[in-house]
């Protein structure tokens, strides 16, 4: 038994889901943060290439991916701008130093 | 015409705030005299406005939608009310000029004074339920802003807050009931609901009926909301006389009469009502008799008869509810600002370090003695006649149990009474250094309202065809002469009152004799020093919120993972409750 | 002038404004070289703010006397701007201008005075075009183009750790629920192979695919809108910003994710009866944010969490114009959406103020405690009147603007005759009695007659900054006293709602 493309393509989708939000739960690493920020962007960007071929519409789906990418690379590089000036200033990048805000 | 008086009577006060506060605490003695010159002309307006009481509207100012016309009633409730919040406002602003003389920041307590007394003129005179109600959230403001005049002083603004809080709690019943009344009947008309209560489902009226009682308990400091009243005692003692006599507490009376009409057929209403003017009076009067504290032992007797008015309207009787009002606002205005002289001269409150001021305060003594008079109803002074009417009220329209315990609250208010004139005018002489009479701005504010304690019973003809069904056409009371009023008091049960009040006079003539009882009765004592329990429960209920407070902050980790989660669960969260839920 | 063009510039002159606004600060502060010129770059903002100004009273009028949207296709893109528009853009722009006065002197110290106004010019510009989108994936873009200008605005204190650390939670918490936002949109794609919801609204069925992804938007907006318990992210940023931003972000940007979050849920209005979800966010939010501020001792996390009780009544009012159909309710929630956005403006901005004299213009980035506010009236009498008319009105007094729009909601709910309603009624009358518990010592504190030792340091504030704070709080007073002079804004918006669910 073979899987089609749609299926495969479903399966991608929700494990980069998965694992992006997994890793966001655990990681430490602000760097690392960012990156599974990106793994959860990427799942939803494919979703939309996926759905742009089951509907039949597949230019559109690609300009939504697309679309998706600037704004998920503006983003990334604010997160990264901001991970920069923190290990600056906070000498480490683990979040658990990043909490001196609370209550 | 009475529009016009209308508008003075609660604006004059209002612009009289921005101009004082306007002027800036440099100019002290222009302050004194503009607050002085606004109150004074709002009295006026509110005077000559008595002439044109009707049950008409005489202003409406239209707003429209959801907040309905803004609307004002010149009916003989509202405009009697309206007078005591201006005249006797502008007698405690006129004492204020010698009390707060070389006080900081006195913009602000002007312009909130004035503020104070527009509300409440705007509260008893509009017919709008929402109006009524920012009126009544103003006061609250106002009295929460005077009470914690003394900023730097923690138990000032305790106080300050406890008594906002409180009443605002008790706010929240008439905001439950105006926003009913909206929904079912889309007015805010109070006329039309008194014309019709039947109008609106029984369910409904019964909720506003209810949540009514809860707000003018509040508000008035009824069981079980008195805590917030004694501790208002940090106020300046003008701003006591002008909560206590003038403005705040008069409110809840008035609410209660304002809606007697409507609510009277609810089940259990005017039991309920009755009851809690009958636990309060008693309650407030014992805890009178062990307080030590000059203010309180007056804040407590104010709690006390407000607890007659309240009981009074459970009867039925709202004319004599009103009646002893009126007496109350001048005899207990009185008190307090002969209280204010004292305070001022000795720099205490507390009477065991008082004593045998008498001598050296010959006028304040004079006056403040009239003034206990008229609390101990004694005659023929107002208080007298006044709650020698409510008791006849309660022993026509109340179970004889009630009336019987009503006698005993005022024997102990003449036994308390005696005490605190006793403690702070005679005995042995305790208090050192320089003691002067009243100033003379205070002898200008404190002699008419002793002429009033003297006299304003002779009023009572005039105003029973005042609050007559011409100008209140749902309350039935029958305009009478003076002498018909007077009459009916005269009678085999006001003897048996007066007796009463005698015993608690001799009780007090005879304390040493009695210490047996006094024993006996020492549990009661502490029970009522620790005021029955309910300051633990308040206490109770603000640790209760901070722990609430404490224990929610804990979940700001500020850990970014924790964070992400938040968001994750919530999603299941929602997940989960769609999913059952479709 | 056509209302379509104004409608256009309106959102093309704030956007078309960042550039200029950034190159002339630029280019004087180079040319300059110290501190000593006042960078025109606030100037500039300022003149593109008034001009903005006139589209939007052309734009607003007609939809104001018509009650009809404004619609357009520009290219491919859709755009209306409708009752809900409105609301947003006049509360943006009225706060955006007045926060641009503030900052004149609030930022005058700080370096990159250029970034920070191009970058409220950007966030005012995509804030003003999100309220006119109707695609969902067009709604996307301008609420992640939002998103990313105030990241950028949390963190400006670059050098400061703690407004970094503010803006890594919030970057990384809007950018989780913005992918929850697109993995909505992809299902509602899905579905229909259209992002327009004018196409598909009438359609839809109860699908469960489609109920997950209402649930996706409410979390994903919800982010930005602070519901409990996604508003971890609010008290950090609010209180990390320069002043002027936490006032835009607690005033208009919560606001602006709730609009979304509204549009989105729109298009799936015969999917489920959202609006009981929002009632139930409702309740929580207002709980949780007044307890969370009761015992709060930084004055800016006093007021953020103030923002999440505040959206807690908000999403009320709104919540019960959706399940119910009490337009009293939406009029209400946009009516109190305003007032929350010159009350909280104002709120922010004063005490911006008194943390500016008080720390900033000594350099010291530590954050305001409520004993530093101890008299401080007898310094700053201005700062301090109309920041206690801000806090009074935000804690529902009368006759201030915050309680009658508190009241019109609160009478919608009534008007249900819902039984569990009249019960949040209740509840939220209590809330705002508890609300009391911590605006009101704070008025207090700054009456006191014995000034806090910081206070008697305290640097002088300047007009500039004083000017705005009156006119917020004039406004409060008189909407207070005179409510019905916002029907004109506040009935449209009602409409729309009904329209944009397609009722």
């Amino acid at each position: 038994m073979s899987m089609n493309v749609p299926s495969v393509f479903l399966i991608v989708v929700i494990g980069l889901l998965g694992v992006g939000l997994y890793a966001l739960l655990t990681v430490r690493n602000l760097i690392k943060v960012v990156v599974a920020l990106q793994i959860l962007v990427k799942g939803a960007m494919l979703a939309f290439v996926l759905v742009g071929r089951l509907t039949g519409q597949v230019n559109l789906g690609q300009s939504l991916a697309l679309t998706v990418i600037v704004a998920d690379t503006i983003v990334a590089v604010v997160g990264l701008t901001l991970a920069v000036q923190v290990r600056r200033k906070f000498g480490s990048l683990d979040i658990k130093d990043l909490t001196t805000l609370k209550r | 015409m009475a529009a016009t008086l209308i508008l003075l009577s609660i604006g004059l006060p209002w612009l009289g705030a921005l101009v004082v506060w306007m002027v800036g605490d440099r100019h002290e003695k222009i302050q004194h005299a503009l607050a002085v010159a606004f109150s004074l002309a709002a009295g006026v307006a509110a005077v000559i406005l008595l002439g044109s009481a009707g049950k008409e509207t005489a202003l409406t100012i239209p707003v429209g939608g959801v907040f309905g016309d803004f609307t004002f009633v010149a009916d003989g409730l509202g405009v009697f009310l309206a007078v005591i919040a201006t005249v006797i406002g502008s007698l405690a602003v006129i004492f204020s000029v010698d009390y707060m003389h070389g006080e900081h920041q006195l913009g602000r307590y002007y312009a909130f004074v004035l503020f104070f007394i527009g509300a409440m003129v705007g509260l008893v005179l509009t017919s709008n339920l929402l109006l009524m109600f920012v009126f009544w959230e103003i006061t609250a403001l106002c009295s929460y802003a005077l009470i914690a005049f003394h900023n730097d002083d923690p138990k000032a603004v305790a106080g300050g807050v406890k008594a906002l809080i409180i009443t605002q709690f008790g706010g929240v019943g008439l905001l439950l009931g105006a926003v009913l009344l909206v929904s079912t009947t889309g007015s805010y008309d109070i006329n039309a609901l008194l014309a019709s209560p039947s109008s609106i489902p029984a369910g409904t009226l019964a909720v506003l009926a209810y949540g009514f009682l809860v707000a003018a308990a509040a508000k008035s400091a009824q069981f079980p909301f008195q805590t917030w009243l004694p501790d208002a005692m940090e106020a300046p003692t003008p701003i006591s006389a002008l909560i206590h006599a003038a403005t705040m507490v008069n409110a809840g009376v008035y609410l209660l009469a304002r809606f007697f009409p409507a609510f009277k057929d609810v089940p259990g209403w005017t039991e309920a009502v009755m009851l809690v003017g009958l636990v309060t009076a008693l309650m407030a009067a014992i805890m009178a008799v062990v307080s030590n504290d000059l203010k309180r032992v007056l804040a407590y007797s104010t709690v006390s008869q407000l607890g007659y008015m309240v009981y009074a309207v459970g009867t039925g009787v709202v004319f004599a509810s009103q009646f002893h009002l009126l007496s109350h606002s001048v005899f207990k205005a009185l008190l307090f600002l002969g209280a204010g002289a004292v305070i001022h001269s000795v720099g205490t409150r507390d009477m065991r370090e008082m004593g045998g001021l008498g001598k050296k305060m010959p006028f304040t003594r004079v006056v403040f003695i009239i003034g206990a008079l008229a609390l101990a109803g004694l005659p023929i002074l107002n208080g007298f006649w006044s709650k020698e009417l409510i008791l006849e009220a309660g022993l026509k329209h109340s179970p004889i149990w009630m009336y019987i315990l009503m006698l005993v609250g005022a024997g102990i208010t003449a036994f308390y009474t005696f005490r605190m004139v006793w403690m702070v005018f005679y005995g042995k002489p305790k208090a050192e250094g320089h003691i002067h009479d009243a100033g003379k701005a205070m002898k200008v504010a404190l002699a008419p309202l002793a002429l009033g304690a003297l006299t304003t019973w002779l009023l009572a003809g005039p105003f029973s065809k005042i609050l007559g069904t011409e100008t209140l056409p749902y309350h039935n009371i029958h305009a009478e002469s003076t002498w018909e009023i007077l009459g009916e008091v005269i009678s085999l049960p006001t003897l048996v009152a007066l007796g009463v009040v005698a015993l608690g006079l001799l009780a007090w003539w005879q304390r040493d004799k009695l210490g047996g009882l006094g024993k006996a009765l020492g549990w009661l004592g502490k029970a009522a020093a620790a005021s029955f329990g309910f300051e633990a429960i308040n206490r109770g209920v603000v640790k209760g919120t901070q722990g609430a407070s404490n224990g929610l902050s804990v979940t700001q980790t500020g850990l970014l993972n924790w964070n992400v989660l938040g968001i994750v669960v919530a999603l299941v969260i929602l997940f989960a409750v769609l999913a059952l839920g479709a | 002038m056509d209302p379509m063009n104004a409608v256009i510039w309106l959102i093309a002159t704030p956007l078309l404004s960042v550039p200029v606004v950034y190159l002339a600060g630029r280019l004087v502060a180079r040319k300059a070289g110290d501190s000593s010129t006042i960078n025109p770059a606030r100037w500039v903002a300022l003149a593109a703010m008034l001009v903005t100004g006139v589209f939007l009273f052309v734009a607003g009028q007609s939809v104001a006397t018509t009650s009809n949207p404004i619609g357009m296709t520009v290219e491919t893109i859709t755009l209306r701007f409708d009752g809900i528009s409105l609301v947003l853009a006049f509360s943006v722009w009225l706060l955006g201008t007045l926060v641009i006065l503030f900052s004149g002197p609030y930022m005058k110290a700080e370096v990159g005075e250029e970034k920070f106004y191009s970058l409220l010019m950007a966030m005012i510009g995509t804030m003003i075009g999100l309220g006119t989108a109707v695609d969902l994936f067009n709604l996307w873009v301008w609420f992640e183009a939002m998103a990313i200008s105030s990241y950028m605005l949390v963190a400006f204190y670059r050098e400061e750790p703690a407004s970094l650390e503010a803006g890594v939670k919030y970057l990384v918490q809007s950018a989780v629920g913005s992918v929850l936002i697109l993995m909505g949109i992809v299902v509602v794609f899905m579905y229909t192979g259209t992002l327009n919801p004018d196409v598909f609204r009438m359609y839809l069925m109860p699908w469960p695919g489609l109920i997950g992804a209402g649930a996706l938007f409410i979390i994903g907006f919800g982010v930005k809108t602070a519901l409990v318990p996604l508003h971890t992210w609010l008290p950090d940023a609010h209180s990390q910003a320069p002043s002027g931003i936490s006032a835009m972000l607690s005033g208009v940007v919560i606001e602006t994710g709730l609009i979304a979050m509204l549009r989105s849920l729109g298009a799936l209005s015969e999917v489920y009866n959202w609006g009981i979800i929002l009632v139930i966010f409702a309740a929580v939010n207002m709980l949780v944010g007044n307890l969370m501020a009761l015992r709060q001792k930084q004055v800016k996390r006093l007021l953020a969490y103030s923002s999440v009780a505040h959206m807690g009544y908000m999403l009320f009012g709104l919540g019960v114009a959706l399940s119910f159909g009490q337009s009293n309710g939406a009029a209400g929630g946009f009516f109190h959406l305003f007032n929350h956005a010159m009350m909280k403006g104002l709120a922010f901005l004063g005490v911006g103020a008194l943390l500016y004299a008080l720390h900033l213009a000594r350099g010291d980035h530590s954050p305001l405690m409520v004993e530093d506010l101890n008299g401080a009236a007898r310094k700053y009498p201005w700062v301090v009147l109309t920041l206690s008319i801000g806090l009074l009105a935000l804690g529902g007094l009368p006759p201030l603007a915050g309680f009658m729009s508190k009241w019109q909601i609160l009478v919608a709910g009534a008007q249900t005759q819902n039984v569990w309603m009249i019960v949040l009624v209740v509840f939220m009358g209590l809330n705002s009695v508890l609300s009391l518990g911590y605006y009101a010592p704070l008025v207090n504190r700054m009456y006191r007659t014995q000034p806090s030792d910081i206070v008697m340091e305290g640097k002088p504030v300047s007009w500039l900054m004083t000017l705005p704070l009156i006119l917020l709080a004039f406004g409060t007073v008189v909407l207070g006293f005179y409510p019905a002079l916002l029907n004109w804004l506040t009935k449209p918006a009602a409409l729309a709602l009904f329209q944009t669910f397609g009722r």
